[in-house]
């Protein structure tokens, strides 16, 4: 099939799609656009909505509402975006737009025309009214490659996807040979998204030399970390430029077949995702004859079932086969034989949805961007104690200070910075000398985290360093397959270990024990989970060994964190009498009047939940917390309150 | 055939054979649990045949590498023993050894083990681990002693070969993985051929014919055919 | 039950792939698989009862026993632990006398833990069935319980009026 076949058939697609844009330009009624991804949804996206269409129609103004996906500001959600080009304001972008707030912004706004200024996050283009959100460090110092489109166009519509150049690049592919998409690919330098940057260009020539005539792509998007919700958001926001990614590699790698595996707990993503291979479907941009070519690829979606350690590729396939997820030693690796025997390509979503860019602006504007060794880009979820926590996409070799401080906004409440982890459960903590490391693979792997994939989560002091590996050994204890030794019992004696300590029962040889194992550990296990669960064992050993001394030898937690290692108190000069704030609020009625009606706290029943240290009121800040317990005075019950235990306080 | 080279010793090996089963073959001892013969894939589960080989920076679990001409393998340097030595003491951990209850007596896999790796039968300083799973389960024909049990997977293994059915499976995940028949004993309904073949490849004492409490197990029955007991 | 799984199991295919699909649909209009269950299940794949069991146990979407009425879910994944998720989840387990995992004994309500249910930035997050709760703290967990039993005085209250009504009617 030649190159103007295909065009033509293209071109009318995409003449469809620009003649649907156009119309809607021309329309010019205002149109809103309102963040209707997950986190959207959580902040009460769906009640912004309906607020607008009562608010609309009660008014009888006419106006579009276009659900779309995340723009990665999670921290100002329900974000909306309103385009009203008769006010002669530029399209703007308001924050926390509550249904209430709705309500004012159809009256104020669509129709007296006053855009209410205290709502507005910024404008969405540069102009003299209102500050531009491009000049927010927020957004002018990320670079979207991957998430271009997200927030900007309905993931339910391919037409939108279609007119701002989509698929054209997989019309493209489809008019070359396989190997010259190869050998693109191979390069721009492009290395696999979903933790160990495998170079993307390499596997697919792997993968085409065993070929069958029925090779087999899969996309990765099980996002096991349990802080990243990175790969969830794409589908939710822009699954159309996943499935040209898909298609592109399942064209070079010579597939018939390709599976979307999406985890069963992300019903959203699964959901759009679905759609989406419907719709492409109907304009011959996936399944039989793609744009006429003799290029069959039959796309569905897997619905993982929840086991972090499906993510790894072997473990993924076999439960795809209906079997339990257990990883098999490799090799043969999946290139070789994976899926049902057949050679089968497994790529991450971000490295699939990186490929229409590629293919379109070619392989050497892709390596212009990030380092030398990692080009392209790398999309996080920040959370934890950032002043704007969201997804952030920045380019490789951005160091993690810029990344946390300048577009992330530093740490909120006046504290200070601790560490960050990155890479979730296979990732490590790095401490505040390390803030000026590059983000890229090597780096990263270098200091001793991992880029993982794409989980990132900011701790201020209040967090404790032992606690977080603890977290963590929890997580990946539970989540072990079982299979091999060192992963299903070492995990769990490193836990063990860290659970104790954390409960003041550390003895002196537990840092020495801590240390030997997770070597053993990552020496010894079969599969990827094992080899880096010891990884936040070992940074937080070699970054904040203070802080387990101080666990074992004083039984202190120096950042208050521990419940065992801290207790709460009242300091008498400073309780108000008989204000009974904290009386009321405490969940297990621990708190007692004692002396001139002031309150203490009964040690035996506190379960240290610090409700009342954030209920006392600010002008008395009466309760205190320390570590190690012991500092905590005792203040007797006195008799006769006991009798009246529960009575009116 | 191609010339391989094990601790210093010369051996004539079949080319693609793994170096595992190449050595035992030689009477070169490498700890294993999981090895079978007949197993296409390698379970590569119990990691305790880790070797070195020249050529490769980290020690190598020994089962799923193949031979091939010049190979120099190394069975005990100091890191391939560390490892050797800390998957026994965390399998150790999680193994109740009660050595006078044990069906099996001196025949178990771990006790060959321990004497090759010079170590003893406990886990320190591991602490020992319990777990929220039964001490003991009836499986009809069987009895299964979860807390003897290395999850090594032969008695999975033996019986698909067998019936060409998992009756026997793994159930549950990670440290609360264990053996299972659905239904628990009820074999009569299941195409169970009442081989007791899963018993005897069994290492350890934790897979047990009942009325057979007294079985010499299982001496390195990697290389050996399981017996099938008269039905 | 058994019916309706009978009905649904020709819509799939025989084949080994088609396993986890199966059951998360039973399980998606049941709640839980019940032994019963996955002998069908094993039955029309043709592969033993065991495998199946194998199978379903290694995942953590697939329940065994069915959950509560109210399905309480505290996420304890990375930004919520940070800001103190497991607080809140010690909150609902002792206003309900249950562990995580678990179900009251009248099946009325059910607590679990779960890792990121994607909105960190509002940590700590609890769901309520599908209804999302930011910024958690306890004395909001015992404010949940003051509604609940407001709703159910006033579904007691409808009801006692609605049948005193239907009486009046006779
Ligand atoms: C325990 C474990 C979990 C993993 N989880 C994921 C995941 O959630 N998403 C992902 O894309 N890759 C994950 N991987 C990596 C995959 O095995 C595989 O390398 C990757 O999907 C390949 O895609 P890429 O080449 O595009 O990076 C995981 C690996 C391990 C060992
Ligand atoms: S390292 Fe852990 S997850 Fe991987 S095979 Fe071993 S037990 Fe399973
Ligand atoms: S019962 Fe025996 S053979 Fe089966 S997995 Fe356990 S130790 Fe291995
Ligand atoms: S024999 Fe090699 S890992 Fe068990
Ligand atoms: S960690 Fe709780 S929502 Fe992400």
């Amino acid at each position: 099939m030649n190159k103007q076949e295909i065009d033509a058939r293209f071109v009318s697609i995409r003449r469809e799609a620009e003649r649907r844009a156009e119309h809607r330009k021309r329309e010019a009624i205002p149109t809103i656009y309102i963040v209707m991804s997950t986190c959207g949804l959580a902040s009460g996206a769906a009640e912004t909505k309906h607020a607008f269409e009562e608010a609309l129609s009660h008014k009888g103004i006419q106006a579009r509402i276009v659900p779309v996906g995340c723009l990665g500001h999670c921290y100002a959600e329900p974000l909306v975006v309103i385009d009203h080009p008769a006010s002669g304001f530029p399209p703007i972008c308001y924050h926390q737009v509550s249904a209430g707030r709705a309500r004012v912004l159809v009256g104020s706004y669509l129709e007296e025309g006053d855009p209410v200024l205290e709502y507005v996050l910024g404008a969405m283009e540069r102009s003299d009214l209102i500050p531009s959100v491009m000049d927010f460090p927020r957004f002018s110092l990320e670079q979207r490659l991957v998430m271009e489109h997200c927030g900007h166009i309905d993931p339910d519509d391919i037409y939108q996807y279609i007119a701002l150049g989509g698929y054209s690049a997989l019309a493209r592919v489809l008019a070359s040979e396989p190997a010259e998409i190869i050998h693109l690919i191979e390069t721009s330098g492009l290395r696999g998204r979903g933790g160990a940057g495998f170079p993307t260009g390499r596997k697919w020539s792997l993968a085409r030399a065993s070929e069958t005539g029925g090779n087999i792509a899969i996309c990765n998007a099980d996002e096991g970390d349990p802080g990243a919700y990175v790969d969830r958001t794409i589908l939710e926001s822009n699954p159309h430029q996943l499935l040209e990614g898909l298609a592109i590699c399942a064209y070079a790698v010579g597939a018939t077949q390709a599976i979307v595996y999406v985890r069963a707990e992300y019903p959203l993503a699964v959901q759009t995702v679905k759609r989406a291979i419907r719709s492409a479907k109907e304009l011959s941009l996936l399944g039989p004859g793609i744009l006429g070519t003799p290029f069959d690829l039959e796309v569905s979606v897997f619905e993982g079932s929840g086991a972090f350690v499906c993510g790894e590729e072997t473990a993924l396939i076999r439960s795809i086969e209906g079997r339990r997820g257990m990883p098999q030693h490799r090799p043969p690796y999946p290139v070789e034989k994976g899926l049902w025997g057949r050679p089968t390509v497994v790529n991450n979503v971000k490295t699939l949805s990186s490929l229409p860019s590629i293919v379109q602006k070619g392989g050497s504007w892709f390596r212009a961007i990030g380092t030398a060794s990692s080009p392209g880009t790398a999309v996080f979820s920040v959370v934890g104690n950032v002043r704007h926590p969201g997804l952030v996409e920045i380019a490789m070799g951005t160091s993690l200070r810029t990344l946390i401080f300048d577009v992330c906004g530093g740490i909120p409440n006046k504290k200070s910075f601790k560490a960050v982890q990155i890479g979730g459960p296979s990732g490590g903590c790095l401490p505040e000398s390390f803030l000026d490391t590059p983000i890229d693979f090597d780096s990263l792997r270098q200091a001793g985290a991992m880029m993982g994939s794409g989980g990132m989560v900011v701790m201020d002091e209040d967090s404790c360093m032992v606690d977080v590996a603890r977290y963590f050994l929890d997580f990946t204890q539970k989540e072990s397959c079982g299979k091999c030794t060192f992963c299903r019992i070492g995990t769990r004696h490193l836990l063990n270990i860290l659970d104790r300590i954390t409960k003041g029962d550390g003895r002196k040889e537990d840092v020495e024990l801590l240390a030997t194992l997770s070597e053993d550990i990552k020496n010894g296990s079969l599969c990827g989970l094992g080899k880096t669960a010891p990884n936040p064992v070992l940074t937080s050993l070699r970054f904040f060994l203070d802080e387990y001394e101080a666990h074992i030898k004083e039984k202190r937690c120096p950042a208050l964190k521990c419940r065992s290692l801290t207790a709460y108190y009242i300091d008498l000069e400073k309780c108000a009498r008989g204000c009974e704030v904290c009386v009321g609020c405490c969940p297990v009625e621990a708190i007692f009047t004692t002396r001139g009606r002031k309150k203490g706290i009964d040690q035996k029943l506190c379960v240290k939940c610090g409700e009342c240290l954030v209920a006392c009121p600010r002008e008395y800040d009466a309760v205190v917390k320390v570590s190690p317990p012991g500092l905590a005075p005792i203040i007797e019950r006195p008799p006769d309150e006991e009798k009246s235990v529960g009575g009116q306080g | 055939m191609v010339t391989i080279v094990v601790d210093t010793k010369e051996i004539q090996a079949d080319d693609g054979k793994s170096v595992l089963q190449t050595c035992l073959e030689h009477g070169i001892f490498i700890p294993n649990l999981c090895f079978m013969k007949s197993r296409e894939h390698p379970h590569a589960s119990c990691r305790l045949c880790f070797v070195e080989i020249y050529g490769i920076d980290q020690p190598v679990t020994s089962c799923t590498e193949r031979v091939r001409e010049g190979l120099v393998v190394l069975t005990a340097t100091a890191r391939a023993r560390r490892l050797q030595q800390a998957a026994f003491k965390l399998l150790m951990s999680a193994h109740h050894c009660r050595p006078k209850a044990c069906p099996v007596r001196g025949g178990c896999q771990l006790i060959r083990i321990a004497r090759h790796l010079k170590v003893g039968l406990n886990s320190q300083p591991l602490e020992r681990l319990e777990r929220a799973i039964d001490e003991e389960v009836d499986l009809g024909l069987f009895t299964y002693y979860p807390f003897r049990c290395v999850l090594c997977g032969r008695c999975v293994h033996v019986c698909r070969q067998r019936t060409g059915h998992n009756l026997l499976t793994f159930a549950g995940r990670g440290l609360k993985t264990v053996v299972a028949l659905f239904g628990g004993g009820d074999l009569a309904a299941a195409p169970c051929r009442h081989c007791g073949a899963c018993a005897t490849v069994c290492p350890t004492g934790a897979l047990v014919l009942k009325g057979e409490q007294g079985r010499a197990a299982s001496a390195d029955s990697s290389l050996r055919a399981p017996q099938i007991p008269p039905r | 039950m058994v019916q309706d799984i009978a009905a649904m199991l020709p819509a799939f295919e025989r084949h080994r792939g088609n396993l986890i699909p199966i059951l998360q649909a039973i399980q998606e209009r049941h709640s839980y698989l019940s032994g019963a269950a996955m002998k069908m299940v094993a039955k029309h794949l043709g592969i033993g009862p065991g495998e199946v069991y194998g199978v379903a146990t290694f995942y953590n979407q697939f329940r065994f026993q069915p959950p509560g009425r109210h399905r309480i879910k505290v996420c304890l994944g990375t930004a919520c632990h940070v800001a103190g998720g497991e607080i809140i989840l010690e909150n609902f387990e002792r206003k309900l006398g249950i562990k995580d995992g678990e179900t009251t004994a009248d099946r009325e309500y059910s607590v679990e833990r779960v890792v990121c249910v994607g909105c960190c930035a509002l940590a700590p997050v609890a769901l309520l069935d599908d209804d999302v709760l930011g910024r958690m703290l306890p004395s909001k967990v015992e404010g949940l319980f003051v509604q609940f039993e407001i709703e159910r005085q006033r579904q007691e209250r409808e009801k006692v009026a609605r049948e005193s009504g239907e009486q009046a009617r006779d």
